[in-house]
C-alpha cells in the first residue's frame, strides 16, 4: 500500500516564506492534481519532496520511510521519481542508454537482455522505438518529454510527480501523455501532476490540491474545489499575483 | 559486418603492436621503440583522461600532477628504503626478524654530500661483509598507483562542489603547488635536477630462454604496452557496465540523474580515483623506464600535450583517445627534422609543436568528437541513421513528431 | 628558522579548528536556515584566530555575519600566523628589519596593482563571454615580446610609447580576430559544452601562440631597457633628502622603502589605464553597452546591443590588457617566450579571488596575491626554496578561496548565458 504523509512543511528563503505548514497524506493509488498561481511554492513543495532542498521544518513519509532529509538519489531508491518543468534529458547518450540509466541506478539484479526488453516496451509505448539509437539531443522537444517519462517507468517508483507535462507538447504527444498517465495509474502508483492547463487537470485527476502562498487552501474533489470561494479568490481575485515571480529554487547552484 | 570492423582493426592492431618488436629490424631499432613505449605512456594518459573528461565531464587540469605522483612515490620509495641483513646504527631503521628496514636520510644536491648518507657510511664501515638489497621495482609501482588514488580521491571529494571552469583552475593549482613543492623541497626530491630510479628490469630479465640485458627495449615496451591494454581493458569494462552510463548521465546533467536513483558523489569520486590511478601507474612504469624523474615533466606543456591528443583523437572515446596520443606521438617524432628553405632554417623542434596547436583549434572548431571518433562511428553507428529513416516511414502520423 | 616546532605547531592548531570551524559553522548556520554563503569562510578565519574560544559562541549563538564578524576574524588569524612567525624565527629578516618589511609591503602593493591590472582583463572577458581564457599569459607574453621587438629590432630607437601602442594594437587585433573564428559558434548553439569548449580552445591557442614566438624569437632571454629615467629629485633638500631620493633607475622613499622605476612607471601607467578604462565603461555608450551584455544577454539584445560584437570587443579588449601589462613589464624582467605561464596561474588566482567577473574584486584581488608573494619570497629563510615556492603562494590563496568562498570576494551570481552553469 503506497502511502505519503506530509506533515507540517515549512520552508524560507531568507526573509520569504514559501511554505507555511503543509499538510497532506496520498494513500493508494490516487491520482492527484497540484494547482496554484505562479509563486505558490509548488515547485518548493516537490524540490523538497524528491531531496533536492531539505524543509527548514517538517517531516515526509513514503511507506513509514522518512525521506526529508535523504539526498535526492535516495529519494528516488525510495520509490519517489519525478520529472523536470524543463526538461532535462541525457542529450548526449542514446534513448536507450537514457532509460537504462534508472533501471540499472535500482540496484535489481535484472538481466541485461530483461531491461533491454523492458526499455523497448516502454519505447514501444511512448511510440519512439524507431529512434531508440539516435541521440536525445536529436530528439524534438515532446519526444524529449516522453523520454522524460519513460525513464520513470524504468525506474518504477510508487509515487510519481510530474511537472508540467502538458506545456508545449504536440495535441498528438498530448494523447500519449493521457494514456501515459492512466496507465501508470491503473499499474497502481500514486501521480501527483502540476500544470498550469486547467482542462487537462480537471479532466485527469480525482484530486485536487491547491497551494497559494505556501498554504494549502484546498484538498478534495475537483469539482468541489472548483466552486471554493478561496480557489476562485486565489485564481481570479488579484492580478498581481501572476507578477510575482517563481522563487529561487531551481538554482544552479 | 560493418559493425564489426572496429572490433577487427583493433584486434589487427594489437597483434601488430605485439609482432612488431620481432619483426622490425632497420638501424633505428631502438629509436622507434622509444617512440613506441614513450607513446603508449601518453596513451595511457590520453586514455585515462579522456574517461575523466570526456565520459564524466570532469576537466581537470591535474592529470599530470598524479603522473608525477607515481612517478614521485615509487622514486622516493626506490631511493630511500633499503632491506640489509645488519643495523646500520646511523640511519632509521625497523627491525623484521633478520631483516632491517633501512630508511636513508634525506641529503641535499651538493657534490660532497651526494655520496655521504648513512647508508654509504655504514657499507664503508662494513667494508663489504654485508649488502643491501634495494626495494623491488614493481612495489615501488604498485605504491605509486596507490599514492595516486589516494590523492585522486582526495581531490575528487574536495572539486565534488566545483563545476567546469572552477574545476579546471582548482585541478590546475594542485598540480602547480605540487611542481613547486618538488622543485623547492631539494633536500628530498633533488629538485630540478631530478631524481634518479633503478631501471624496470634492472637485472636484466629472461623470457622464454632468452636473456634481455637491462637497456634492451622489448622487456619495457610489453610492459608498458600490456600497461596500456590493462588500462584500456578496465576502461572498456567501466565503459560498458554502469558506471561508464552513470558518469555520462552526471555529465550531461548531474541534478536529473540524481533524481533517477544515481549517486552522483559516489561516481564523481570514483572516477577520479580511478582515472588518476592509471595516470599514477603509468607515470611509475615511465619513470622507471626513463631512469630519471624531473619536476619539469609536470609542466603545463605536458598536460596540454595530453590534452591534445585526448581532444584530436576524439575526447568521448577513450579507445580514439589512445590511438590519437600514439599517432601523434609519431607524427611529432618525425617531423623532428629541420629543413632549409632558401637560406633560412625552418627549426621544426618548434614549428612542429606551432602546427599541432593548429591542428587542435581546428579539430576543436570542427570536429567536435575528434577525428578518430567519427571513423569508428561510421561503422558502430552508421545503421541508426537507416534505422531510424526506416521505422518512421510506416507510421505516417509520426513524420511530423519526429523533428 | 630557529624553532619550527613552534611555527608548525601553531599552524596545524590553526588549520584543524580552521577545518572543524568551516564544517560545522556551516551546518549550524544551516539548521537555523540562515545565510550561509559566509559561514564557511567566518567558521574558518574564527576557529584559525580564536580556536574553539572563538567557535563555541559562534554556534551556539549564530550571530548574522556583518562585514565586521566576516573581516576580524581574517585579520586576526593572519596577526596569528605573523606572530608565530616572528616567536619562531625572531633573526629573520621580515621580522627583525623594519625598513624592509616596508619596501616589501610597498612593492607587494605596485606590483600587485599591476597583476590585478592584468587579472582585470580576465575578469572582463568572462564577464562578457563566460569564458575563463587559458590564453590570457600568452597575451602578456607577447606583449612584452612585441615592445622589445619594435623598440629593440625593427625600429631601434623609436619611442617606447610607440613600442606600447603598437604592441596592443597588435593583441587587440589577435584578440578579435580569435574571437570572430573560433567563439562565436558558442553562442549560436552549435557547441553542447561551450564552457569546456571554450577552455580547450583557448588552450589551444596558448600553445599555438606560445610555440609560435618561441620558433620566430628563439628561446633566449631579452630584455628592453628602461622606458624613461627618473629626473634627478631631492625632497625635501639635497642634503637631508629624507622623504625621497630618485636616481635614474630608482626611487627612495623615507630612505628605506626603495622602488624601481620600471615597477613604478608600470604600477602609474595602469592605475590611468584602470581609470579610463573605468570611465569607459560607465560613461560611453559602448561601455554601458558591454555592462548590459554581461548582466543579461537577452535582455541587451532585445535593447539594440549586437552582443556578438561586444564579445568581441571584450574578448579583444581582455587580451589588450594582458598585452598592456606584458609591455610595461618587459623592461623589469627578462623576457622568454613562457614567461606568460605564472602571470596566466595568477591572473586565475586573482579572479577567483575577487570574484569571477568583478573589476573591483580583480583589482583587490591583484593586490592581496602582491602582498601574499612579497610575505613568500620575502620570509621563507631559504631563498631558492622562496623562488622555487613562487607559482604556489597564488595557488595556496586559490585553493582556500575555491574551498571557503567560492564566490570570491565580490562574487556575484549571473543571470543568463553560459554564466549560469558554473
Amino acid at each position: 500500500m503506497i502511502k505519503l504523509v506530509v506533515k507540517d512543511l515549512h520552508k524560507k528563503f531568507g526573509g520569504l516564506h514559501v511554505l507555511k505548514g503543509v499538510n497532506f497524506e496520498i494513500n493508494g493509488p490516487e491520482l492527484i492534481g497540484l494547482i496554484g498561481p505562479n509563486g505558490a511554492g509548488k515547485t518548493t513543495l516537490t524540490n523538497i519532496l524528491d531531496g533536492a532542498i531539505k524543509p527548514n521544518s517538517g517531516t515526509v513519509y513514503l511507506n513509514d520511510t522518512r525521506i526529508d532529509q535523504l539526498e535526492p538519489y535516495q529519494v528516488a531508491l525510495a520509490g519517489l521519481g519525478r520529472t523536470f518543468q524543463v526538461t532535462r534529458s541525457f542529450r548526449r547518450m542514446t534513448v536507450l542508454e537514457n532509460l537504462y540509466v534508472p533501471a540499472l541506478a535500482m540496484g535489481r539484479p535484472d538481466s541485461k537482455p530483461a531491461i533491454h526488453d523492458k526499455a523497448m516496451s516502454v519505447l514501444e509505448f511512448l511510440t519512439m522505438d524507431h529512434l531508440r539509437n539516435e541521440f536525445a539531443q536529436a530528439l524534438s522537444g515532446g519526444q524529449q518529454k516522453l523520454l522524460e517519462l519513460g525513464r520513470l517507468l524504468m525506474l518504477d517508483p510508487d509515487i510519481v510527480i510530474l511537472d508540467e507535462p502538458f506545456a508545449g507538447v504536440h495535441p498528438r504527444l498530448m494523447d500519449i501523455i493521457h494514456e501515459y498517465i492512466r496507465r501508470v495509474n491503473d499499474e497502481g502508483k500514486a501521480i501527483i501532476i502540476i500544470s498550469h492547463q486547467m482542462d487537462s487537470i480537471f479532466s485527469l485527476s480525482q484530486r485536487l490540491l491547491v497551494l497559494n502562498y505556501g498554504d494549502l487552501i484546498a484538498d478534495g474533489e475537483p469539482e468541489v474545489v472548483k466552486h471554493d470561494p478561496a480557489v476562485i479568490e486565489a485564481y481570479l481575485g488579484s492580478d498581481e499575483d501572476e507578477e510575482e515571480p517563481e522563487p529561487a529554487t531551481e538554482t544552479q547552484s | 559486418m560493418r559493425r564489426q570492423v572496429p572490433y577487427y582493426a583493433g584486434l589487427a592492431l594489437i597483434a601488430f603492436l605485439a609482432l612488431f618488436p620481432f619483426v622490425y629490424s632497420a638501424n633505428d631499432y631502438d629509436y622507434i621503440m622509444h617512440i613506441f613505449i614513450i607513446a603508449f605512456f601518453y596513451a595511457i594518459l590520453a586514455s585515462s583522461w579522456s574517461m575523466l573528461a570526456g565520459y564524466a565531464g570532469q576537466f581537470s587540469f591535474g592529470h599530470m600532477g598524479f603522473m608525477g605522483i607515481g612517478a614521485y612515490t615509487t622514486a622516493l620509495f626506490c631511493h630511500y628504503f633499503y632491506l640489509s641483513p645488519q643495523a646500520t646504527n646511523v640511519c632509521t631503521e625497523f627491525q623484521f626478524g633478520d631483516t632491517w628496514l633501512v630508511i636513508v636520510n634525506p641529503i641535499g644536491v651538493t657534490s660532497t654530500t651526494l655520496t655521504q648518507d648513512c647508508l654509504s657510511q655504514a657499507l664503508a664501515v662494513w667494508g663489504g661483509a654485508y649488502e643491501v638489497t634495494p626495494m623491488p621495482v614493481w612495489l615501488g609501482i604498485v605504491l605509486g598507483t596507490i599514492m595516486g588514488g589516494v590523492f585522486g580521491l582526495l581531490i575528487g571529494l574536495l572539486v565534488l562542489r566545483l563545476r567546469a571552469a572552477y574545476l579546471a583552475l582548482f585541478t590546475l593549482g594542485f598540480a602547480e603547488i605540487l611542481r613547486a613543492t618538488i622543485s623547492a623541497e631539494i633536500n628530498i626530491t633533488r629538485g630540478q635536477a631530478g631524481i634518479e630510479l633503478p631501471k624496470l628490469f634492472q637485472d636484466g630479465i629472461t623470457v622464454f630462454g632468452r636473456t634481455f640485458s637491462s637497456t634492451d627495449k622489448i622487456p619495457p615496451y610489453f610492459a608498458m604496452l600490456a600497461l596500456l591494454l590493462l588500462c584500456l581493458a578496465i576502461l572498456t569494462w567501466l565503459a560498458k557496465s554502469k558506471f561508464g552510463l552513470f558518469v555520462r548521465a552526471l555529465r550531461e546533467d548531474q541534478d536529473a540523474a540524481a533524481a533517477l536513483g544515481v549517486n552522483t558523489t559516489r561516481y564523481k569520486v570514483l572516477v577520479f580515483v580511478i582515472t588518476t590511478m592509471m595516470a599514477a601507474s603509468a607515470g611509475a612504469v615511465q619513470a622507471h623506464y626513463i631512469g630519471i624523474i624531473t619536476p619539469n615533466n609536470l609542466f603545463l606543456l605536458q598536460m596540454s600535450l595530453v590534452v591534445a591528443m585526448a581532444v584530436i583523437g576524439g575526447v568521448e572515446n577513450f579507445v580514439a583517445a589512445a590511438i590519437g596520443a600514439i599517432i601523434i606521438e609519431f607524427v611529432l617524432e618525425m617531423l623532428r627534422n629541420s629543413f632549409d628553405i632558401g637560406g633560412i632554417t625552418v627549426d621544426m623542434t618548434i614549428w612542429r609543436l606551432v602546427i599541432f596547436g593548429i591542428i587542435l583549434m581546428l579539430t576543436l572548431r570542427f570536429t567536435r568528437n575528434g577525428l578518430i571518433t567519427p571513423v569508428i562511428e561510421y561503422f558502430t553507428r552508421g545503421h541508426v541513421g537507416g534505422e531510424t529513416v526506416a521505422h518512421r516511414a510506416q507510421p505516417a502520423d509520426e513524420s511530423e513528431a519526429a523533428k | 628558522m630557529e624553532t619550527p616546532g613552534i611555527f608548525w605547531g601553531v599552524i596545524s592548531w590553526m588549520i584543524v579548528w580552521a577545518v572543524l570551524g568551516s564544517i560545522i559553522t556551516r551546518r549550524s548556520y544551516l539548521k537555523r536556515d540562515l545565510d550561509t554563503s559566509n559561514a564557511t569562510f567566518v567558521g574558518a578565519m574564527m576557529g584559525a584566530a580564536a580556536g574553539p574560544v572563538g567557535l563555541v559562541p559562534l554556534w551556539m549563538r549564530t550571530p548574522e555575519l556583518t562585514k565586521l564578524l566576516i573581516v576580524l576574524p581574517a585579520i586576526g588569524a593572519v596577526t596569528l600566523i605573523a606572530a608565530a612567525f616572528a616567536f619562531a624565527d625572531p633573526s629573520n629578516n621580515c621580522v627583525s628589519n623594519g625598513s624592509f618589511v616596508a619596501s616589501q609591503i610597498t612593492n607587494g602593493i605596485i606590483i600587485g596593482i599591476i597583476y590585478g591590472f592584468m587579472a582585470l582583463g580576465l575578469t572582463l572577458i568572462f564577464s562578457i563571454l563566460g569564458v575563463v581564457s587559458f590564453a590570457h599569459g600568452e597575451f602578456y607574453m607577447v606583449g612584452g615580446m612585441l615592445v622589445y621587438y619594435i623598440t629593440v629590432v625593427w625600429f631601434p630607437g623609436v619611442s617606447p610609447l610607440i613600442g606600447v601602442l603598437g604592441s596592443c594594437s597588435i593583441a587587440f587585433l589577435v584578440g578579435a580576430v580569435f574571437e570572430r573564428m573560433f567563439l562565436t559558434p558558442m553562442y549560436k548553439g552549435k557547441i553542447d559544452r561551450p564552457v569546456e569548449y571554450g577552455i580547450l580552445v583557448t588552450f589551444g591557442l596558448a600553445f599555438t601562440i606560445q610555440y609560435f614566438v618561441q620558433a620566430l624569437a628563439g628561446a633566449n632571454p631579452v630584455k628592453a631597457r628602461r622606458f624613461f629615467d627618473f629626473p634627478r629629485l631631492r625632497l625635501p633638500s639635497a642634503d637631508d633628502a629624507w622623504l625621497l631620493k630618485t636616481s635614474r633607475g630608482n626611487l627612495t622613499l623615507f630612505d628605506t622603502i626603495s622602488i624601481s622605476n620600471p615597477r613604478f612607471v608600470a604600477a602609474v601607467v595602469c592605475i590611468l589605464v584602470l581609470l579610463s578604462l573605468l570611465y569607459f565603461l560607465h560613461r560611453t555608450w559602448t561601455g554601458k553597452a558591454l555592462r548590459a551584455v554581461s548582466l543579461d544577454r537577452e535582455a541587451a539584445a532585445i535593447a539594440g546591443i549586437n552582443p556578438d560584437r561586444m564579445n568581441m570587443l571584450a574578448f579583444a579588449l581582455g587580451g589588450m590588457i594582458a598585452a598592456l601589462a606584458g609591455s610595461l613589464l618587459v623592461q623589469a624582467f627578462s623576457w622568454l617566450p613562457q614567461v606568460g605561464n605564472i602571470p596566466a596561474m595568477r591572473s586565475f588566482v586573482i579572479v577567483v579571488l575577487g570574484g569571477l567577473g568583478s573589476l573591483p574584486g580583480a583589482f583587490f584581488g591583484g593586490i592581496i596575491v602582491g602582498l601574499v608573494e612579497a610575505a613568500g619570497t620575502g620570509c621563507i629563510p631559504n631563498p631558492q626554496k622562496a623562488a622555487s615556492y613562487i607559482p604556489a603562494y597564488g595557488m595556496v590563496v586559490l585553493t582556500l578561496t575555491l574551498l571557503l568562498r567560492p564566490t570570491g570576494l565580490f562574487g556575484r551570481r549571473f543571470a543568463s548565458g553560459t554564466h549560469g552553469k558554473f
